[in-house]
């Protein structure tokens, strides 16, 4: 893998592609006031990424899912998560009673999460077989319970209207433990699907070749 | 003659024998009439279940006596909430009635205790099966107990829904907090992270002493 960020050509496409759909998703978002509280997440996650890929360049394909991740959420901060037109219409479609949109993306931040998240524990704890998976789960869960309490504090500090309308917990009073349970889920069946792609492979690739890669 | 090592394996038996008695006991007196047996029953699946982890995987994973120590200091207070049921432990109400709060604060406490006795087993187990070191082994117990608590929360509302369908968070113990689950997992990662700064300022001055002797 190329450290030289010049010379990843995926990486420069996915940032511009990004880039243009957080343009577009800025502009005239639905709630104003809960586009910037959800893009708290973005200003706070995206220097991140940027500032530790001199001394951490993840695989192209950990930035592909965490630019998937990014984009969801980037409609869903548009929309207010409550109003996406697709929740909209796997209410309609499947008869929910409510849109079902922001649980979709919480499963998700544990299903397309958990490789970046492995892919740093493998680098910077060295974490090896079972343990890569395990770690890897575990840090996704607490990060999802994190997750809730940050809401949590964000929606008492904002105006109850605004609150309600981030926490988007749609009037169900499970509505934390129901997220947190869809991460938790979305993270172990990655694991197990991890492991089972690693073991077909029967090598060790993804450890061995993601620790010998900064090189 | 036995050897120091061989004095010391057999002393640390001794203290593990003792805290599984004080244990016991204390469970057993704890189990006569408790206020409400169902949700002593609810109370205990947990118990038993990390109690016989505890013991079914003793051979191939021992923790240190400390470790057995904040274990034990722990399952002794959940064994009190769960005698009382958590809404009505008398630490709880007398602090409610001293400190004026709206609530028996009890199980806040358990969940703080969690974070600051959990934190360093699970210190230890990561160490000696993930191996992992450095910075990593202050963050992730952290997340170890975080991740649990959350877990925890999880199957509360799970097992709530099942035992008292309808009834919602109030069933909890939550005492009709919204941010109940919040709360709880909060104080749990408080306490996780008061652990690891306790631990790493005992083991810098132990450090130190040790310079200083040498």
């Amino acid at each position: 893998m190329q450290q030289n960020f010049r010379r990843r050509r995926f990486l420069h496409l996915l940032a511009a592609c990004y880039a243009v759909v957080w343009i577009i998703t800025a502009i005239r978002p639905i709630d104003f006031g809960d586009w910037l509280i959800e893009n708290l997440l973005v200003f706070a996650a995206v220097p991140v990424l940027i500032l530790t890929y001199r001394r951490l360049p993840l695989s192209n394909a950990s930035y592909l899912l965490l630019a998937i991740f990014l984009t969801l959420h980037a409609v869903g901060a548009h929309y207010t998560y409550a109003k996406v037109p697709l929740g909209d219409w796997m209410k309609e479609a499947f008869a929910w009673d409510r849109n079902h949109f922001d649980r979709l993306v919480h499963c998700l931040f544990g299903l397309l999460l958990l490789v970046p998240v492995r892919e740093v524990l493998i680098r910077t704890v060295r974490a090896r077989g079972f343990w890569s998976y395990a770690l890897s789960f575990t840090v996704i869960v607490s990060a999802s319970g994190f997750f809730e309490i940050v809401e949590a504090i964000v929606a008492q500090i904002v105006s109850p209207e605004l609150g309600t309308a981030y926490l988007g917990t749609q009037g169900d009073e499970w509505d934390a433990q129901k997220d947190m349970a869809v991460a938790m889920a979305g993270a172990a069946f990655a694991s197990v699907l991890l492991a089972a792609i690693a073991a077909i492979r029967e090598r060790k690739i993804p450890d061995d070749e993601i620790r010998r890669s900064p090189r | 003659m036995r050897s120091n090592a061989g004095r010391a394996i057999s002393r640390g038996k001794t203290f593990r024998a003792i805290l599984l008695a004080v244990y016991a006991t204390l469970w057993t007196v704890l189990a006569i009439a408790p206020r409400d047996r169902t949700a002593w029953l609810l109370e205990n699946l947990l118990v038993v279940l990390f109690a016989g982890l505890l013991i079914f995987t003793y051979r191939r994973f021992a923790f240190s006596n400390q470790s057995y120590l904040l274990i034990t200091a722990f399952l002794c207070l959940h064994a009190f909430g769960a005698h009382y049921t958590y809404t009505h432990t008398p630490a709880g109400e007398w602090l409610k009635e001293w400190l004026q709060l709206s609530r028996n604060h009890f199980d806040r406490i358990i969940h703080f205790g969690f974070g600051l006795l959990m934190a360093y087993p699970a210190r230890e187990l990561l160490l000696r099966l993930a191996r992992i070191e450095h910075a990593a082994a202050f963050w992730l117990p952290v997340a170890a107990v975080l991740a649990a608590s959350t877990l925890f929360e999880v199957t509360e509302a799970v097992v709530a829904q099942i035992v008292s369908p309808g009834s919602g968070p109030q069933w909890l113990g939550g005492q009709g907090d919204v941010w109940d689950a919040q709360w709880d997992m909060t104080l749990a990662f408080t306490g996780a992270m008061a652990a690891m700064l306790l631990w790493s300022l005992g083991f810098m001055t132990s450090r130190q002493r040790r310079d200083r002797r040498n």
